[in-house]
């Protein structure tokens, strides 16, 4: 187990986000909402464009947390507000999204990590927050 | 009909267990680009978003709920978090049942608050999400 204390800083990670990676984690999660693969129905939602899942950004933003970790399984607690959607243009560049965690505090065994979600300069996700063990 | 406070408390159980396979967590770490090697192997455990596919099954009956009303294609998810007993491993058989906690509604738009206990078919617990989805119902 890790020992980490508050205000501490975790390395960053940038992920990019294409089009074939929203279809990949469509098909592994069955999630075929088509807002993450049609720009027609993204359309008439009143969306910009496709938008990646939620569930993605997610997946990506704990791995800031569990890279660090000797262990995932230590992750007692992890959850975010979807508060801007991420728009994946269909070329080669795709969306961009910076991940990074601090230690917020550590009480009982307990270390509690902010995280924040960055594309195109600003927040996508909202009170993003992970509980992990420590020693 | 349409969802209401009174709602709250209604609990969907899916209809089947999930199992849970060594290659479906394989093509799930894939898929989120995770290479952390603790998710593949004889005794791969599953990335931690893992657990919001294991309640889908519940989710579809909340969702097929005739009285709540609800359509997926007007459904935005606006938070989301997982409590985690134990890593949901290859192997284990995931007994999934969700029940609503909250309904809060703004003009044309409905605030869902729904809890899934995801447990093993023997009833040990794994995890708890915690869904919070919007519902619009304008020009429905």
């Amino acid at each position: 187990m890790k020992a980490i204390s508050a205000g501490e800083v975790l390395p960053s990670l940038t992920v990019t986000f294409r089009r074939e990676d929203l279809v990949r984690y469509a098909g592994a999660s069955g999630d075929f909402n088509p807002i993450h693969w049609s720009d027609r129905m993204a359309a008439a939602l009143g969306l910009p464009g496709v938008i990646a899942h939620g569930m993605l950004t997610m997946a990506s933003a704990v791995r800031v947390v569990t890279d660090w970790l000797d262990d995932p399984a230590d992750l007692v607690e992890y959850g975010v507000r979807f508060t801007k959607p991420i728009v994946v243009p269909d070329d080669a560049d795709g969306a961009e999204v910076t991940f990074s965690a601090k230690v917020d505090k550590v009480a009982d065994g307990l270390a509690e990590f902010d995280i924040t979600a960055i594309f195109g300069g600003e927040k996508v996700l909202g009170r993003s927050r992970a509980v992990v063990r420590v020693s | 009909m349409t969802i209401d406070a009174t709602m709250v408390g209604r609990s969907y159980a899916a209809a089947e267990s999930y199992q849970v396979g060594r290659e479906k967590i394989r093509e799930f770490a894939a898929a989120i680009g995770d290479d952390n090697p603790a998710y593949t192997g004889d005794d791969a455990v599953a990335p931690p978003t893992f657990a919001f596919m294991l309640g889908s099954r519940a989710l579809e009956q909340l969702l097929n709920d005739e009285e709540l009303g609800l359509r997926l294609d007007r459904i935005v998810h606006g938070a989301q978090k997982f409590s985690y007993t134990r890593p949901i491993k290859a192997g284990d058989d995931i007994a999934a049942t969700a029940t609503i906690t909250t309904v809060r509604k703004a003009g044309d738009v409905e605030v869902i608050m729904y809890e899934t206990a995801l447990t093993t078919v023997d009833g040990e617990p794994i995890a708890t999400s915690t869904s919070t989805i919007s519902h619009n119902r304008a020009d429905a």
